[in-house]
């Protein structure tokens, strides 16, 4: 084992308050070792629920940089707000209703054809996504298009706070997502599946399985065949 | 110490040894351990079998039962508020259904009780955190449903019930896997965009302990797609959401629970519910840290359910286990305790020790796995330790796009391959240094085939009940027990609704509840539910690094 | 030849019979139009501000997308995209602070040099392949088809953007002729179609429609033929609110050039899409003996 590292401390900006905290924390640590107790902006803590967006600058550098908190190192001399909340009006839309013809994107979301594509919204994803493409994907009606390239959103807001021509990108993306999943070819062994269950094919086979003493199902565990086992050989 | 691509130089060095054996090991799985194998590593290294984490429950309706000391800390504890501090005449809220938790049981029990037939603006979700902060939007590997034409109901019962060492309620588990593909049909219909072949079916993985390739997996965003979705659709639906607000406790007229008491986190105000028919859907305990293990669990899982219930008297089971996930990330130390999904085995990376040589198959059921991890560290120590003195196990990432072709880990494993990449980490080149993490309260609150639990009143679905997975759960089966049992909790509490009328409110259960505290001669500042974990100060730094502190004989 | 080719996004839209039979009738006189792999909204009306960059940012990223893809040429269809870009190019080729401007903003994609040239496809067919050799092509007869021109604002104006003369453009007046039907002298074939006042003055645009499409119809004219979808949004969909309001109103179907010479070139079926036009052309072209009786059902 290699010698323990000594800690350095560095300075952070918190909405403007510096505080010294150890480096080597993510910002949402940083943050809760100088004294802040999260009621919002912080919700998995892991990089998929989207509470930790933060905006932050760096010493010397005009320019804007967008990270959730829980998901990169604080870095020293940073000077950083979180945007726990975004105000966006969501559409209410049934999905089984929208038509495929026309664009369904555009009747919720008019306003997406106010994108003047400066991608200002790629450039504050804390995902990477190429948001820009998928909204201009939803402009041109490819719904697929904009289903795919906004899948790993997770719905942070900061896209729709950056944007010039004030469009909800993240709500844009959930809605292709949810039409596209009315386009994808329907799996013919689920409704199969379905018919069986229905008529009860493996009722008696359960009813058998709960009726067994503990010794006679764990054999029957022990014996059962592995597919991931058969496909290996 | 130099950095390479994201490791410094002395982890390299056990790197080189793990490409070695590389070539060899594409063709070789460990074997599979037998049920004499399973029960000796488990015994000695599985955290859940060691003696010293665990106590009898000195009170309530399970006294004597054994249950994990964090958990028998927040039960054996007052309440946080106290009934005469509590002006119940006022009603802020009067609803036919309540739900407590605003995850992914809490959403689909929502929308089964709409689809039940309860008016939209007679159900409420409260939710500590935003609407859809949870552990199911977390989940990455999969949903199991047993839809294939080699599988079966009949399969996904025995993987479920072996898995859970014969110790689940099996009327539960019958229930689980039977209408585990209507729930993918229903997802579907609404949206849920899971990973298809060109037919249309499912590409489905195997998981830890399921005999057959069964998991549904939406890359590795599954839970998130999942619940954006439904969550959508609740939103469409005008479902009523408290977000910020945690139930502190309880109401009962005496026999049924009525009403709740609620808290703003904000204002720090209490409001006063009165509901017909009231469901728990509050989630798991990650983050009590049992045996001081980080986690995989959101910020709010802190068994707030478990205690609720038991104040008004609801039984437990179960209690004495917690599942550890065998894969949290070890390496960089921000990322310490973070869910590696279990697909990254299911696709073919095996888990190997410092000097890159096999130890154990790589799909063992979670336990079993985890234990052997530990077993590696700490008993034979032969794990990687990290200059935090983490120890930890080599996951080879990079056999994937062997096995599948390069580009297969961009496409299905995209959260995991970002999260590495933050720090400077590629695991399509490198593998990834786990070690078992705190991920799922297998036991929780006592519920029937119809979701209710042991009182009246009060139904429970998802990670806060107990029952469906005994003292141990599969791989793809929490997100399948939230919308199964978070479905017959909304239908159930709906019925239930429709045929009573709103009760008394009254705290008197807590003046009972505290006797028995006296009673049992227990003496305690502990107050619960604690609603948020403390991470202020110091905690955040002894979080990040304590696993270490977990000594194994 | 090979050309990239950039649609525009009502071409994938309302306009998608403009794309597939341009596609496929380019192709019949040796032009290959590949679509480029990433674009966006070519930015919808040129900002006649000269200080308003943000509106300069979408044509001139799509010019970067033809420049990663090494080409110096690239064919558009829709007028307002070929207008658009065309102005924002020139726009920047002439004004080289303003260029790094907009290439400092858009500090991830690679500088724009300013050596793309953007044309319309009736431009390649007249240059490039030249109507003489369409016009040997042509398999199909018109049967005396008279065919009204219609140029709107955005192929011809401002005249350094113009496709032809700008008071006397003959292009498309040439091309019909090379493909064997009449052509209609209009002189309301470069009056505007009302253009976006669609949206919020649709009396203003059924008065357009009314002028321009009893214009043509009074001159002999059968059909009109244009190149922008928002014109044929204008002169064909809203001939349906014309005669809500001009109850002696009668329309005529309203086409693309591109269908125009699919059909001379002997397609049809599989790529005009006639069925997304308000004022359905089959009867018409059945009557004249252009398309036979049973090959429309197969239309779409």
């Amino acid at each position: 084992m290699p010698d323990k590292v000594k800690t350095k401390m560095i300075r952070v900006h918190i909405m403007g308050k510096e505080h010294l905290v150890p480096e080597g924390l993510t910002i949402m640590k940083a943050m809760e070792y100088a004294g802040y107790r999260f009621i919002r902006g912080a919700g998995c803590r892991a990089g998929f629920c989207g509470a930790c967006g933060t905006v932050y600058r760096l010493k010397g550098d005009y320019k804007l940089y967008f990270e959730l908190a829980c998901q990169s190192a604080a870095i020293d001399g940073m000077s950083l707000t979180q945007l726990p909340f975004v105000p966006a009006n969501k559409a209410t839309y049934t999905v089984r209703l929208i038509k495929e013809t026309g664009n369904p994107i555009l009747k919720f979301y008019p306003e997406v054809a106010r994108c003047v594509s400066c991608n200002t919204c790629t450039k504050a994803c804390p995902q990477q996504l190429e948001v820009m493409d998928y909204i201009q994907a939803a402009l041109k009606n490819d719904i697929e298009k904009a289903a795919k390239l906004s899948f790993d959103c997770i719905q942070c807001g900061l896209c729709a706070i950056r944007c010039p021509a004030e469009i909800a990108q993240y709500h844009v993306g959930q809605l292709a997502r949810r039409v596209y999943g009315k386009f994808v070819k329907k799996s013919n062994q689920l409704n199969k599946r379905l018919n069986e269950t229905n008529k009860g094919k493996f009722n008696s086979e359960l009813d058998e399985l709960m009726k067994m003493d503990k010794a006679a199902i764990k054999q029957k565990y022990t014996e059962r065949d592995l597919e991931s086992l058969a496909k290996k050989k | 110490m130099e950095i390479i691509n994201g490791y410094p130089d002395y982890m390299r060095e056990s790197i080189n040894e793990v490409v070695k054996t590389r070539q060899a090991r594409l063709k070789k799985t460990f074997t599979p351990m037998t049920m004499d194998e399973r029960k000796q590593v488990l015994d000695k290294f599985h955290p859940d079998y060691k003696a010293e984490g665990k106590r009898s429950l000195a009170i309530g309706p399970n006294k004597g039962k054994v249950t994990l000391s964090e958990v028998a800390d927040l039960l054996e504890a007052h309440p946080i508020i106290s009934p005469k501090d509590i002006n119940l005449s006022q009603i802020d809220y009067d609803v036919d259904v309540l739900i407590i938790g605003g995850g992914g049981a809490g959403t689909v029990a929502a929308l089964w009780a709409s689809n039940n037939g309860t008016p939209v603006d007679k159900i409420l979700i409260v939710t500590k955190l935003r609407h859809g902060d949870s552990n199911s939007m977390m989940a990455q590997g999969g949903i199991q449903a047993a839809d294939r034409p080699q599988d079966s109901p009949v399969k996904h019962y025995l993987d479920t019930y072996g898995g859970g060492h014969f110790s689940n309620k099996p009327e539960l588990v019958r229930r689980l896997v039977t209408e585990a593909p209507s729930i993918i049909r229903w997802h579907v219909t609404r949206g849920v965009l899971y990973d298809r072949d060109e037919n249309g079916d499912f590409m489905e993985l195997s998981g830890g302990g399921t005999s057959r390739d069964r998991l549904h997996a939406a890359k590795d965003y599954t839970g998130m797609e999942i619940l954006r979705c439904l969550r959508d659709v609740s939103r469409n639906r005008k479902i009523p959401v408290l977000e910020f607000t945690s139930v502190v406790e309880l109401l009962t007229d005496g026999d049924r629970v009525t009403g709740a008491v609620l808290y703003n986190m904000e204002n720090e105000q209490y409001s006063i519910i009165r509901a017909r028919a009231t469901i728990l859907a509050t989630g798991g305990f990650g983050r009590l840290h049992v045996q001081n293990f980080a986690t995989t669990n959101h910020y709010g899982a802190t068994a707030d359910g478990l205690v609720l219930a038991y104040h008004v008297g609801a039984t437990l089971r179960d209690m004495d286990t917690a599942q550890y996930h065998p894969t949290g990330a070890a390496y960089p130390e921000q990322l310490v305790g973070l869910l590696i999904t279990e697909k990254v085995r299911g696709m073919g990376a095996q888990p190997l020790n410092i000097d890159g040589k096999t130890f154990v198959f790589p799909l063992e059921p979670r336990d079993v796995e985890a234990a052997a991890f530990i077993r590696e560290c700490y008993g034979r120590k032969k794990g990687m330790v990290t200059s935090t003195g983490m120890s930890g196990i080599w996951l080879d990432s990079p056999m994937i796009e062997i096995l599948r072709g390069e580009g297969a880990i961009e496409k299905n494993l995209g959260a995991m391959h970002r999260m590495f990449q933050r720090f400077g980490i590629d695991m399509r080149k490198d593998p990834v240094l786990v070690f078992p993490t705190l991920h799922y309260q297998n036991g929780g609150v006592e519920i029937d085939v119809e979701a209710l639990t042991s009182v009246e009143g009060l139904f429970a679905g998802g990670e806060v009940e107990g029952g469906v997975h005994g003292k141990n759960r599969l791989m793809g089966n929490s997100l399948l027990d939230y919308n199964v049992f978070g479905r017959a909790a909304g239908i159930s509490a709906s019925e239930y609704a429709k045929k009573t009328k709103p009760g008394k409110l009254s705290l008197k259960h807590l003046e009972k509840y505290e006797k028995s505290l006296k009673d049992a001669g227990i003496k305690t500042k502990r107050r619960a539910p604690i609603l948020l974990p403390e991470y202020r100060g110091k905690e955040a730094l002894s979080r990040s690094i304590d696993i270490d502190k977990v000594v194994y004989a | 030849m090979k050309i990239p080719y950039y649609p525009g996004c009502t071409l994938k839209a309302q306009g998608l019979g403009f794309e597939t039979s341009a596609i496929a009738s380019a192709k019949a006189v040796d032009i290959e139009m590949m679509e480029l792999q990433r674009w966006n909204c070519c930015g919808t009306v040129f900002s006649l501000a000269s200080d308003d960059l943000m509106h300069y940012i979408a044509p001139i990223r799509n010019f970067i997308r033809v420049q990663e893809a090494g080409y110096d040429k690239v064919v558009t269809l829709c007028s307002m995209c070929y207008n658009t870009m065309k102005r924002a190019n020139l726009l920047v080729k002439n004004d080289s602070e303003k260029l790094k401007t907009l290439n400092d903003f858009m500090y991830r994609e690679e500088d724009y040099k300013g050596n793309v040239e953007i044309v319309h496809l009736l431009e390649l067919l007249r240059d490039e392949i030249g109507f003489e050799t369409i016009s040997k092509k042509v398999i199909r007869k018109f049967n005396e088809l008279k065919v009204a021109p219609y140029y709107g604002c955005m192929l011809t104006r401002p005249k350094e953007v113009g496709i032809d003369d700008w008071e006397e453009p003959q292009i498309m007046e040439n091309l019909i002729t090379a493909l064997g039907a009449e052509v209609v002298d209009d002189p309301m074939r470069g009056e505007c179609c009302g253009a976006y006042h669609t949206v919020n003055s649709k009396d203003l645009v059924a008065e357009r429609t009314r002028m321009i499409v009893t214009s043509a119809k009074n001159r002999g004219a059968d059909i009109i033929v244009l190149s922008c979808p928002l014109c044929e949004f204008n002169l064909g969909t809203r001939q349906k609110d014309t005669i809500e309001i001009y109850s002696d109103f009668s329309g005529i179907p309203v086409l693309y050039f591109t269908q125009l010479m699919a059909l001379a070139l002997g397609m049809g079926k599989e790529v005009c899409r006639f069925d997304l036009h308000y004022v359905d052309p089959r009867p018409l072209l059945i009557e004249k003996g252009i398309i036979e009786e049973g090959e429309e059902k197969n239309a779409r």
